[in-house]
C-alpha cells in the first residue's frame, strides 16, 4: 500500500511543479527518496503488523509442526513432527466438524447472497425512507454476535422460548430446537442469516448505484421484461459485486466461533461444532497445543486455497471492472 | 471496492490478513518462560503457613453470588493484620478461567494464588501450571480434610489443591405437594417417576423432574450418579482404560432418555445447564430437581421455605439407598511463579481452617471441605441443604488422569447425543467408550 501511496504522492508533486518537463535523473531521485521516506513513516506500523499478524502467524506453524508441551514457564517445542496433522486427518470428529463448517458457510451464504440482492434491489428503488430502512436493516449487523446469539437462544428456549410460544396452538409439545442435530442446525442457520444478510444488502446496494443507466433505458427500448433485464443486464454487470460479497462472507463464516460458542456450545453431540470451536477446546480445555495449532493453521490454509480458487473463477469479472 | 481485488499481490496480502485471525488464537498461549524458581522467594526461616508479613494476589471467580470472597479477606486480614491480600477476579465460565489461567502462568505471572475447579489437579500438575502443596504442608493439615477429597487433589502422590469448599449433587422436592398428596421422599428412581407422574396428572406440575442434560461438565456430574447407581463404572481404577460400555451404562442411560419420553421430564432438559433447571423448579413447574447445594437459597426466595425439601439422591430399586452424589466444587491451587510463597500457603491454610469454613457453611450455606468443620453441631444445624450433606453417599469423577477434561467430554457429547434421540443409547454408549480410550492413551484430538 506505501509504495503506491508515495508514487502517486510523487507524481502529484511533479504534475504540479514548476519545470514543465523535469530531467529525468532528477525525477527518478525525488520519487527515490520519497519512497524511502513513504517506508520510514510506514515503518512503525509495519512493526506492530508484524509483532501482532506476521510472528503469531508463523509461531502457530512452528507450534503445529512440533510436539508441544505446556509448562508453567511456557511451552516447550520437542521438535518436529507431523503428527499433529496426522491427529487431525484419523479424528472422526476433526472430518466431522471440517464438514459441517464447510456445508454451514455455503448453504448461509448462499442464502444471504440470494436475500441480500433481493433486499438491495428493493432498496434500491425505494424513493422515500431509504435511509431509515437503511438504518434499521443495520440493526442486527450491528449488534455484537454475543448478545444476538443469547437473544436467539431466549427466543429457541425449549421450555420458555418466545418461537415455542408462537407455535405453542400448533404443536402438542414444546419442540428443542436447540436439541436435535437437524433443528439445532437450521436454527444457528437462520440466526447467521438473520445477522449477517444487512451486510450483504449493503456491499450490493453499493454495486447497484454505480450501474450506468443507459443499459437500463436500452432495455426498455428493446421492450425487455423486469425478470431478463435483471438476469440480462442487472446480474452480469453485479457479478463482481457478488463475488466481493461471497469472498468476506467465506471468509468470516469459516471462521465461526461466537455464535455456536454462545447458543449451543456445539452441542447436540457435536452437531454444530466448528473447527474453531474444536480448536479452542483442544487448545484451552485438553491444552494440546500441537494438535490445536494444526487445527488454525489447516483452517486458514483451506479457506485460503478455496478463496483463491474462487477468485481464479471469477478474475475476469472483476479484472474488467477494475 | 473492486480495487482491494485487483492487484494479485495485494490480494494474496489481504487474504493472509485475514486468515491471520483465525490463527492468531493458537499463539495466545505464548509467552517468555521465566526464570523464577519456586519458594526461593519467601524468607528463609520462616516455615511456610506461618508467614506474617506480605502480599498476596487470590484470583477466584465470584462464589455463590455473593460478598463471600471480600467477607474472607477481611477477616484474614485482621487475623493477620501484615499480610495484604488483593482479589482478581477470574471469569465466571470454567473453560475462561481455565484459558485466562493458562496463558497467565504460562507466560510466568497470574495470581498467587487461585480458585480453580476439583477436577483441574492432575492436568494442571501435569502441565506445571500448579506448584505442590505438598512439599510445603505435612500429612496432618491435608488430614484435616472430609475424606475422598485429597484423593481427587493428587497427582503422581503429591498434593496439588487444598479442598475449599465441595459440591454434591442433592435432590431436591416440593414439600408441600408431596404433603397433599401422601407421598414420601422417593429413594429410588422408579418411586421418583411415579410420584412424578402423580402430580403430573393432577395438574399440581407440568414436568416431573428437572436436571442438567445439556452437553457440558455437568452432564458428566448427573451421567455419572445415575450409572454409579446402575453399578456401572468410568474407567478401570488406574483411569487408563475406559469401562463405560457396560450393561449397568445401558440401564442408566435408557433410563435417562426414559424419563423424557414419559414426559417425566421435559425434552428440553437435554439443553439445560443449572439456570434453566432452576428456572423452571423455582418458577413452580417441576416436583424434583438434582441440584447442588447452592440452589437451596434461591430456591426458598422463589417458593418459600415451606415448599422446598432436599434429601440424598434417590438410587435404583434393588440397591441401597442412597443413591450416588457426584463431588464437586473447588479447591485452592498455588502459582508456580508465587511471589510470597510464605504468605500464599499461609492464606491457603487460613482459608481451608476452621474460622473460614465456619463463616462460609453458617453464614453462606457452603458445603465446608474441613471435616471437623463440617460434621460439627454448628454447621450441621445451620441448614436443612447441610444436614442433607451429612447423609450423602459420595462417588468422584476420575480427575486424577490429566486427561479427565477429555474423557469427560466424550462422556457428556455422547450422553447427550442419546438424551436428544439422536443417537440410540447403546449406539452412544460404544462410541463414548472408544473416545475416552483415545482421550486415556493422551493421543490423537
Amino acid at each position: 500500500m506505501t509504495v503506491p501511496a508515495a508514487s502517486a504522492l510523487s507524481e502529484r508533486v511533479s504534475a504540479s511543479g514548476v519545470e514543465p518537463s523535469p530531467p529525468v535523473g532528477r525525477r527518478d531521485l525525488n520519487t527515490k527518496k520519497l519512497a524511502r521516506l513513504g517506508w520510514a513513516f510506514s515503518a512503525p506500523a509495519m512493526l506492530v503488523v508484524g509483532a501482532v499478524t506476521i510472528f503469531p502467524i508463523v509461531f502457530s506453524v512452528v507450534l503445529s509442526l512440533s510436539h508441544v508441551a505446556i509448562t508453567g514457564n511456557g511451552f516447550v517445542l520437542g521438535g518436529f513432527t507431523l503428527g499433529n496433522y496426522r491427529a487431525l486427518l484419523n479424528s472422526g470428529r476433526w472430518r466431522y466438524d471440517l464438514g459441517f463448517t464447510f456445508g454451514y458457510t455455503v448453504v448461509t451464504v448462499l442464502v444471504e447472497l440470494i436475500i441480500g440482492t433481493a433486499f438491495a434491489l428493493v432498496l434500491e428503488r425505494l424513493q422515500a425512507a431509504r435511509g431509515m430502512m437503511m438504518a434499521l436493516l443495520l440493526i442486527p449487523w450491528s449488534m455484537i454476535t454475543v448478545i444476538s446469539a443469547e437473544l436467539w437462544s431466549y427466543i429457541y428456549n425449549g421450555t420458555y422460548g418466545v418461537l415455542n410460544a408462537i407455535v405453542a396452538p400448533f404443536v402438542s409439545h414444546p419442540i428443542v430446537f436447540l436439541g436435535t442435530p437437524v433443528s439445532a442446525i437450521i436454527a444457528m442457520m437462520v440466526a447467521d442469516i438473520w445477522k449477517t444478510t444487512p451486510f450483504v444488502t449493503i456491499i450490493v446496494l453499493a454495486g447497484l448505484v454505480m450501474l450506468p443507466d443507459d443499459l437500463y433505458e436500452a432495455a426498455e427500448v428493446d421492450g425487455a421484461s423486469g425478470w431478463s433485464t435483471f438476469w440480462k443486464v442487472t446480474f452480469p454487470l453485479l457479478r463482481p459485486t457478488l463475488a466481493l460479497a461471497v469472498l468476506f462472507r467465506v471468509l468470516q463464516a469459516f471462521g465461526l466461533f461466537d455464535l455456536p460458542y454462545v447458543l449451543t456450545s456445539g452441542a447436540p453431540g457435536h452437531a454444530t461444532e466448528s473447527l474453531a470451536l474444536l480448536g479452542y477446546e483442544v487448545m484451552f480445555s485438553y491444552f494440546q497445543f500441537g494438535p490445536g495449532a494444526a487445527i488454525a493453521a489447516s483452517t486458514a490454509l483451506i479457506v485460503l486455497v478455496v478463496c483463491l480458487a474462487f477468485l481464479k473463477v471469477f478474475r475476469s469479472q472483476i479484472g474488467s471492472e477494475a | 471496492m473492486m480495487a482491494v481485488l485487483a492487484g494479485s499481490r495485494k490480494r494474496v496480502s489481504a487474504l493472509l490478513a485475514v486468515g491471520a485471525m483465525s490463527m492468531t488464537l493458537a499463539a495466545c498461549g505464548s509467552g517468555a518462560p521465566s526464570t523464577n524458581s519456586p519458594g526461593t522467594s519467601s524468607s528463609p526461616g520462616t516455615p511456610p503457613g506461618n508467614a506474617t508479613s506480605g502480599t498476596v494476589t487470590w484470583g477466584s471467580a465470584p462464589i455463590a453470588r455473593s460478598n463471600l470472597r471480600s467477607t474472607l479477606i477481611s477477616a484474614f486480614e485482621k487475623a493477620y493484620p501484615h499480610i495484604k491480600v488483593n482479589l482478581v477476579t477470574l471469569p465466571t465460565s470454567a473453560n475462561a478461567q481455565q484459558s485466562a489461567l493458562t496463558t497467565q502462568i504460562s507466560g510466568g505471572s497470574g495470581p498467587d494464588v487461585y480458585t480453580g475447579d476439583v477436577t483441574w489437579a492432575a492436568q494442571f500438575a501435569k502441565a506445571t501450571l500448579a506448584e505442590p502443596l505438598s512439599s510445603y504442608l505435612g500429612s496432618s493439615y491435608f488430614s484435616s480434610f472430609a475424606p475422598g477429597l485429597i484423593k481427587g487433589a493428587t497427582y503422581n502422590s503429591k498434593v496439588y489443591g487444598a479442598p475449599f469448599f465441595t459440591d454434591e449433587g442433592l435432590l431436591y422436592y416440593r414439600k408441600d405437594l408431596l404433603a397433599q398428596n401422601h407421598l414420601p421422599v422417593p429413594s429410588t428412581w422408579q418411586q421418583l417417576v411415579s410420584e412424578s407422574k402423580t402430580l403430573q396428572s393432577a395438574h399440581l406440575v407440568k414436568y416431573g423432574y428437572v436436571w442438567q442434560g445439556a452437553s457440558y461438565e455437568g452432564l458428566t456430574c448427573d451421567w455419572v450418579e445415575f450409572m454409579a447407581d446402575a453399578g456401572g463404572t468410568l474407567t478401570n481404577s488406574a483411569a487408563t482404560k475406559s469401562t463405560i460400555d457396560s450393561k449397568a451404562s445401558l440401564k442408566a442411560l435408557t433410563f435417562m432418555r426414559s424419563l423424557i419420553t414419559s414426559g417425566v421430564s421435559p425434552a428440553a432438559v437435554s439443553t439445560y445447564q443449572e439456570p434453566q433447571s432452576l428456572a423452571v423448579f423455582d418458577g413452580g413447574q417441576a416436583a424434583f430437581m438434582r441440584f447442588w447445594p447452592e440452589g437451596y437459597a434461591p430456591a426458598v426466595s422463589a417458593l418459600g421455605a415451606s415448599k422446598v425439601g432436599v434429601a440424598p439422591m434417590p438410587t435404583f430399586a434393588g440397591q441401597s439407598a442412597p443413591g450416588y452424589s457426584v463431588v464437586g466444587g473447588q479447591n485452592l491451587y498455588l502459582n508456580p511463579h508465587a511471589k510470597n510463597m510464605a504468605a500464599s500457603i499461609t492464606f491457603i491454610k487460613w482459608l481451608t481452617g476452621s474460622q473460614a469454613q465456619t463463616m462460609m457453611a453458617t453464614k453462606y450455606a457452603m458445603v465446608p471441605s474441613n471435616a471437623a468443620v463440617r460434621s460439627s453441631k454448628a454447621v450441621t444445624s445451620s441448614s436443612p441443604v447441610l444436614a442433607a450433606i451429612a447423609k450423602t453417599k459420595l462417588i468422584s469423577r476420575p480427575s486424577y488422569t490429566p486427561n479427565y477434561t477429555r474423557a469427560s467430554q466424550a462422556i457428556y457429547s455422547n450422553v447427550n447425543s442419546a438424551l436428544s434421540g439422536a443417537t440410540s443409547p447403546k449406539a452412544a454408549l460404544s462410541a463414548a467408550q472408544s473416545q475416552m480410550n483415545t482421550a486415556l492413551s493422551g493421543s490423537g484430538i
